[in-house]
């Protein structure tokens, strides 16, 4: 390095400085857009458009909390989401484990499998899948209205395959499989068979063998996976758009760009609050799985 | 004798407990993506008489399809979009900030921070973003930032939606062609250019005989995976134009969901679904053998 000789050096300089520059612009172009949400949920008077508020206040978040169905938005997602995702750690992690250390026929078919599946466009999907649910959630009704009557309904809300939580739950949590049983099988086939076998020897059984050796070894590939799914889950608009109609089960994102439809009634101090909201989480969790995006892209880059 | 038995217990109980994600994705990915075929040859409907008592019509979605002019509108937006966004936007400025990041700056992990922000934040969010950046009028960031260099403004969704939609999903997807091509960077040993500097090649004689033919097997990766995925956005421009105005940011994805939800033509839907599954499924497979992926 010492030895470089001067024109290097200035060389180095003006690169260093049109790096600072290109960043600059992209940065400015990437964050941009934030300032208006961040800017005019603090504003007592938000408008569609930039501008430096008359008044700061705090009124925009307390109203989400107070008026409107924003809690209750807020509350479906975070239900309905999180759900979701402990259901992916468990089956991911029961998944991944018997991926990694099968050695059946049909683990390179299965493996091959969720590959493809997750370059299937959901907008395909969704057509056949809403059918299938339809169905299901019909014959569901069938079978407890003779039993439950009125009540029908109430359960439904939670049990029904569309406009029902469980129906949701499901799907959302199946989209996320794929990726999240990749990243188990991965994890668990760094992890030494050492410990499973010595367990095995103490003639553990397999439900012991899981919760005292497997799961506290799995842990960081549990929260990998769970990450994955949730940032994945938090952020779909498709799914509750086809599979959700009633406004009690509305979630943040449906909640949102329905509100945001009623052109002359918009409020634009909430409905920012609710999307920044709504955008801390997805936030926070890019942060933490930041450091597992390369693997992601199904089995890592190889160049 | 004994341990082949343990073994075959063993694997028995693997299976099982892969049971339930089998069972959820035979159910809700599978089983869907294989009555879509069969949807797309009856005239299935979501309401109607049609609706009761759904006809096979053979090929006819299928012919009535190729003269659509819609769908052809449809395949054209989503080709355009998917080069303008994924392969030149995303790409040319994921590829510029890998390298400049490459470099010892000061503020890196602010600025490649900065940069997957947009990556993390929820479709619709970004949508309402967008809405407000492009919004017609002269107070719209947009038209605040040209009329500042002295151009014209104009209702930016409404003039220009299908390269607006092209700048914002570029903005959503930079962070993504930046990791996976930092990725491919990093494999590229500095001895190389240690070596070529002694030489007393250039920065751009380095780049174009080096990182560039090093870098071919990414950049082929990232085109694949980065192609498949934009074909798949629905939220972020549904939440933006709907597919408007007039079908001009009518993307593949948007015109399902039209053609399925708003026409309730499931039949008719479904062929299109087809098509859109069979272009991501061909790409699917050229990814995996591309990327020799280790099972």
């Amino acid at each position: 390095m010492s030895a470089a000789p001067p024109g290097e050096s200035a060389n180095r300089l003006r690169g260093d400085l049109m790096a600072y520059a290109t960043l600059s612009l992209i940065s400015i172009f990437c964050a941009i857009p934030f300032f208006w949400l961040l800017i005019a949920s603090f504003d007592g008077n938000a408008q569609l458009f930039l501008r430096w508020p008359e008044t700061w206040t705090f009124a925009n978040y307390l109203r989400v909390f107070t008026k409107e169905d924003g809690a209750k938005w807020l509350f479906n997602s975070l239900f309905v989401v999180g759900s979701a995702t402990v259901l992916v750690m468990v089956l991911s992690g029961l998944g991944g484990y018997a991926l990694s250390r099968t050695r059946a026929w049909w683990k390179l078919p299965f493996l091959y499998s969720i590959l493809l599946i997750r370059v299937l466009p959901s907008t395909a999907l969704i057509v056949p899948l809403y059918k299938f649910l339809l169905t299901l959630n019909n014959a569901e009704s069938a079978l407890l209205r003779p039993i439950f009557g009125s009540a029908t309904r109430d359960i439904m809300r939670w049990t029904g395959f569309i406009d029902g939580y469980l129906g949701l739950i499901l799907v959302l949590a199946t989209m996320q499989l794929p990726l999240s049983l990749w990243i188990m099988k991965t994890f668990f086939d760094g992890l030494p068979r050492d410990y499973e076998e010595a367990a095995l020897m103490d003639g553990a059984t397999m439900i012991q063998r899981i919760r005292r050796v497997l799961v506290p070894l799995a842990l960081p590939g549990l929260a990998a996976s769970g990450l994955f799914a949730f940032m994945s889950a938090w952020g779909d608009f498709l799914l509750p758009l086809i599979l959700l109609s009633s406004p009690e089960l509305q979630t943040l994102p449906l909640g949102l760009f329905r509100a945001f439809l009623r052109i002359n009634e918009i409020d634009y101090g909430l409905l920012t609050a609710l999307a920044f909201i709504y955008l801390v989480p997805a936030v926070v969790a890019f942060g933490f799985a930041r450091r597992f995006l390369v693997q992601t892209f199904s089995g890592g880059v190889k160049g | 004798m004994a341990k082949t038995l343990q073994e075959r217990r063993a694997e028995r109980q693997l299976m099982i407990v892969l049971l339930p994600s089998l069972l959820l994705l035979l159910a809700f990915v599978i089983y869907p993506a294989i009555y879509s075929v069969y949807l797309s040859f009856t005239n299935e409907a979501l309401t109607g008489a049609a609706a009761r008592a759904p006809r096979f019509v053979g090929s006819r979605n299928y012919a009535r399809l190729f003269n659509d002019a819609k769908f052809w509108n449809a395949l054209f937006v989503t080709f355009v979009f998917v080069l303008g966004s994924a392969i030149i936007g995303q790409f040319v400025l994921g590829l510029v900030s890998a390298l400049a990041l490459r470099r010892r700056l000061m503020f890196r992990t602010l600025f490649s921070s900065i940069i997957l922000l947009p990556n993390a934040a929820p479709e619709v969010v970004a949508g309402f973003m967008w809405i407000s950046m492009l919004a017609g009028g002269d107070h719209a960031t947009l038209s605040r930032i040209v009329s500042f260099f002295g151009l014209p403004t104009a209702d930016w969704l409404q003039v220009f939606p299908l390269t607006m939609i092209i700048v914002v999903n570029t903005w959503r997807g930079i962070a993504t062609a930046m990791i996976l091509l930092t990725a491919g960077l990093s494999t590229i040993p500095q001895e190389i250019y240690e070596a070529a500097r002694m030489d007393g090649a250039t920065p751009s004689q380095m780049f174009r005989r080096i990182t560039v033919p090093l870098m071919m097997p990414t950049i082929l990766l990232y085109m694949l995976i980065s192609t498949v995925s934009t074909i798949a956005v629905f939220g972020l421009v549904y939440a933006l134009t709907r597919g408007g105005p007039g079908g001009a940011t009518e993307l593949i994805s948007i015109y399902i969901y039209n053609q399925s939800f708003t026409a309730y033509q499931l039949g008719y839907g479904a062929a299109v679904a087809v098509i859109a599954l069979l272009v991501s499924l061909v790409l699917g497979v050229a990814y995996v053998r591309a990327a020799k992926v280790e099972i």
